[in-house]
């Protein structure tokens, strides 16, 4: 299915997630529902997030993952890190992969230059270690002196770049980056992109998560369309970010016969879908070297 | 991934968080009361009116002071070790959603965030000893130090051990079921009274079921062996310290075991 056969960095085999998730009706009986919650486990909806996605992912690759909001690509991030386990099905990497999302705060109360430190202490630096790589999170972050202001005076943008650095600085081989460059200026993107090949060319991967299908076709090798949680189609970037794109465009315009069509084609025809599935099954059989984090 | 790991490999992880568990706990102790006028004095100022406000309504009005030598000692001694616990029990509750950015962000072990808690209620405690030493010896009637002082580091040992299990369980407890919020302050509450913090139990309570079952809890037992060591110059008996150390040891192994089997919730929303 594709070309770059380099060794599996990460394997996702028949993994699914549900989530239970409480009905508030409008009527504000919140109190009710919650109490039902505990006590019965009643009130709530099953929400299939993922449904039985399988993938292996390769050294050197840089996989792009399409899907409207709400289709389960966030969610499939924080399972390859490790930040939220599968209902079903198994998820191995060959090391501790970094998730970069754009929510996370961090702690707003203690400056950037505390924060990057706790940040790398936290994965498991050892303080000198830390101390030599600080400037190098300063380098990159290049955010000048409001790295010692509080993090709570930060704008959004500047936060993503500090978080950004912490993270290409702890050198991880496994990058996930959940619609980090969409929040940042032209100079991050810039940055951003610098960074993906360098891990790229120490033999690592890069996850990239986007509903913008263009940065997808631009900085991929590789892309999967996730559509309600099922994986949809996977192969070369260009192929699937355009079958993705022609398919938003239509939904968009108010096509939506021929989205529907459109869809229901992909889904029959799961493009690379099985190999992806067959060969997760194999290597997960095989691959006793891949730490089981 | 997203998989508990073994006990084994947990503790390695987290004996390599060790750095963050203290850097962590160091960055934040100290800085609860940053935005308030007279900032770190609360910290033993709390206290100091709260020993204030028991000494007039227990000590001058209710007179729950008879029969009790040196009642201011007995009240500062109570209201200060018994405000550690209290402390560690009411974080615990909610250290897990207050600690999402960073349990977001980066992949540790989760036990590294209570334990830093803990240890920056520990660090916060050091101040408020000093303060309390510092009434001890000013507010009349006046203690002497003896050399049953020296022992008290040990009873203060005994009791951030038992902490330690307090914090993991309630930060398990709280993330799974935020509510408890509300209970544990009246968990708190029930547990003021049940230790003696501004009466002397036996005066009430003189013999039976009752009274060994108020005896048995841990946190009265720290108080009631901190009394005799810092102000009757006595060496509390052998079954007392024998039982804390039981406390000290079990609650935050089984603490941890239970903490440890939650890992793979924490994460998430």
């Amino acid at each position: 299915m594709d070309s770059t056969d380099g060794e599996p960095t990460v394997v996702v085999d028949d993994v699914s997630r549900r989530f239970e998730v409480p009905v508030s009706r409008p009527s504000g009986r919140g109190l009710r529902s919650k109490v039902a919650r505990v006590v019965r486990g009643g009130s709530t909806v099953t929400v299939h997030a993922l449904r039985s996605v399988s993938f292996v992912a390769h050294a050197g690759e840089t996989i792009g993952i399409v899907g409207t909001n709400g289709s389960g690509k966030s969610t499939l991030l924080r399972m390859i890190a490790g930040l939220d386990a599968p209902s079903r099905g198994r998820v191995l990497a060959r090391s501790q992969p970094m998730l970069l999302g754009v929510s996370a705060a961090l702690q707003p109360e203690l400056s950037g230059a505390e924060n990057a430190r706790l940040g790398l202490l936290a994965l498991g630096f050892s303080p000198a270690r830390v101390t030599g790589t600080l400037p190098r999170v300063f380098e990159i972050a290049g955010i000048g002196d409001a790295v010692y202001r509080p993090m709570s005076t930060y704008s959004s943008g500047m936060g993503a770049r500090l978080r950004f650095a912490i993270a290409a600085a702890a050198e991880p081989d496994i990058l996930l980056l959940d619609e980090v460059l969409s929040t940042g200026d032209a100079a991050s993107a810039q940055r951003a992109e610098a960074r993906m090949t360098e891990i790229r060319a120490r033999a690592g991967t890069v996850f990239l998560v986007s509903h913008a299908a263009q940065t997808i076709e631009e900085m991929c090798t590789r892309a999967l369309w996730i559509h309600e949680g099922t994986l949809i189609q996977d192969g070369e970037a260009s192929a699937t970010a355009r079958a993705y794109r022609w398919w938003a465009w239509n939904v968009a315009k108010g096509e939506h016969d021929t989205a529907a069509d459109l869809l229901r084609e992909t889904t029959e025809a799961r493009r690379g879908v099985a190999e992806s599935a067959s060969e997760a099954a194999a290597v997960i059989t095989t691959m006793g070297r891949l730490t089981h984090a | 991934m997203g998989q508990r790991p073994t006990l084994s490999s947990y503790l390695r992880q987290l004996w390599r968080r060790r750095h963050f568990i203290t850097a962590e706990a160091r960055a934040k102790a100290f800085s609860g009361n940053r935005d308030m006028l007279l900032g770190n004095l609360w910290l033993i100022g709390v206290p100091i009116l709260q020993g204030l406000a028991y000494y007039l309504i227990f000590g001058l009005i209710l007179r729950t002071s008879r029969g009790i030598e040196n009642f201011t000692g007995f009240l500062l001694v109570g209201i200060f070790l018994f405000r550690f616990t209290m402390a560690s029990l009411q974080q615990g509750i909610v250290v897990m959603s207050q600690n999402r950015g960073m349990t977001s962000a980066f992949s540790f072990p989760r036990a590294a965030v209570p334990l830093s808690v803990l240890l920056r209620e520990t660090l916060s405690m050091l101040p408020v000893l000093a303060t309390l030493v510092l009434l001890l010896l000013t507010v009349p009637p006046g203690t002497q130090v003896t050399w049953t002082w020296a022992l008290f580091p040990l009873v203060f040992g005994l009791q951030v051990l038992f902490n330690t299990g307090i914090i993991m369980y309630t930060a398990r407890l709280g993330s799974a079921l935020p509510d408890l919020r509300h209970v544990v302050a009246f968990v708190g509450r029930m547990w003021f009274y049940m230790s003696g913090v501004f009466f002397s139990l036996d005066r009430f309570v003189s013999e039976g079921v009752w009274l060994s079952v108020l005896q048995a809890n841990p946190l009265y037992m720290v108080l009631d062996m901190s009394r005799d060591l810092l102000l009757y110059d006595t060496v509390p008996d052998t079954s007392s310290w024998l039982f804390l150390s039981l406390w000290a040891v079990i609650t935050p192994l089984l603490g941890f075991w239970y903490f440890w089997q939650g890992e793979e919730t924490y994460g998430q929303h």
